[in-house]
């Protein structure tokens, strides 16, 4: 009889398509929060209402955490074969997720905001937790924000995704085609998430947006500019010289972890300081590149 | 009418679109098991309502006399209930095996 144990080392044996281990990445996630307490919502990928964008595809799993539960999560993620890849400080210029891995489940992002969402963290996730519903996923009755609230978050993901064909068909199904009551719905959802700045990318209106200490954030996510661009945007958005001056100095540190990851192996003292070294360089190669271009668009 | 077994309690179960396969996970941490062909096929007569029957059922799909395949099944079930991927259904006539 047929059974074979699947996991990413044997290689031999039965294969297993990705949309079946990032079911089961959620079901883990939930069999976890479950037991040890913590609140959390799965959202896009596999959670998403298949309704909304039919045959969008996935790549990972993503789960939006109660902000007080992240920690809590963390820890019992690595004592269950989750590794962590990335850090939330090094995760995107919104600092909203850690990446993690699992030999079995695949990639995880643990999100501890949603960009674009507020007025805080915890009032965002509870008012998406209020209205919470629930979906089966590798077998599991797993937490989801209701339908139009899906709807909103994917237009919030596309509004920092640029020119990516993906984020612009869902654009397409989830704002453009749908009608006036769906765009209700939405708009509701875009108060009660204080979601004007992010939405306004969807709109075109971002530049009604220039006072918003966040505006350059959405600005680089969603038309694009250097790592100086983006850093400065970083700094820009943090609240307070500490957290300023706290994004600033991480800028110039280098995420080992990470590096290791891409290395395939424990990085030297040496590499970590040509990579110490070599991005500074990079977003200076960048920054004169496009400068030279003419195209620059980090000034005003 | 309830089935001989279910998934356990820690266990996430996914089937494939053309039936052939079944992947079952421990949770939380794995490992991640895949039933294909007869192993398939004995999970879902044995997690299938009706209990009474189940073996027969197995049986008649590879046209095979019950009493020939009846300890090849029966080893494999407890076997994935050694996993904690199954366990007996709390029944009220209990399975016939």
């Amino acid at each position: 009889m047929a059974a074979h144990e699947a996991t990413e080392t044997r290689g031999a044996g039965a294969t297993v398509p990705l949309e079946v281990r990032i079911g089961f990445a959620h079901a883990c996630l939930q069999w976890i929060a479950d037991r040890c307490g913590a609140d959390l919502l799965h959202i896009k990928g596999a959670a998403l209402d298949p309704t909304l964008v039919p045959g969008r595809g996935f790549s990972d799993a993503d789960v939006l955490a109660r902000p007080e539960h992240v920690r809590m999560l963390l820890d019992e993620l690595r004592h269950h074969g989750w590794e962590l890849i990335n850090s939330f400080a090094y995760g995107s210029s919104f600092e909203h997720s850690a990446t993690l891995r699992h030999s079995d489940f695949g990639l995880l992002d643990l999100h501890r905001i949603y960009p674009g969402t507020g007025p805080t963290p915890d009032r965002a996730f509870e008012a998406l937790w209020a209205e919470r519903t629930t979906t089966v996923l590798g077998g599991v009755d797993c937490t989801v924000p209701s339908r139009d609230a899906q709807a909103l978050l994917l237009l919030l993901h596309a509004a920092r995704a640029g020119s990516d064909p993906k984020a612009a068909n869902d654009v397409e199904w989830v704002w453009t085609t749908v009608d006036d009551a769906q765009r209700i719905r939405i708009l509701e959802w875009v108060d009660r998430l204080d979601a004007g700045l992010a939405f306004s990318v969807i709109t075109g209106t971002l530049d009604d947006h220039r006072d918003d200490p966040a505006y350059d954030l959405w600005r680089v996510a969603a038309r694009g500019g250097t790592r100086v661009d983006e850093w400065r945007a970083r700094v820009r958005a943090a609240q307070g010289l500490r957290a300023k001056l706290a994004v600033a100095s991480r800028s110039m540190l280098v995420n080992v972890e990470h590096l290791t990851i891409v290395r395939g192996r424990p990085v030297s003292r040496r590499e970590v300081a040509a990579e110490f070294f070599g991005r500074p360089v990079r977003g200076v190669r960048e920054q004169v590149a496009r400068r030279a271009r003419g195209i620059h668009r980090g000034d005003p | 009418m309830t089935a001989a077994y279910r998934p356990g309690p820690d266990a996430g179960v996914t089937r494939s679109d053309d039936g052939r396969s079944v992947y079952v996970a421990r949770l939380p941490g794995g490992p991640l098991v895949v039933l294909e062909g007869v192993a398939a096929l004995i999970w879902g007569e044995a997690t299938s309502a009706p209990a009474t029957g189940w073996v027969a059922r197995v049986a008649e799909l590879f046209e095979q006399p019950e009493d020939a395949i009846e300890d090849d099944v029966k080893a494999f079930v407890a076997e994935l209930g050694a996993r904690g991927l199954l366990v007996a259904a709390a029944l009220e006539p209990g399975p016939e095996d």
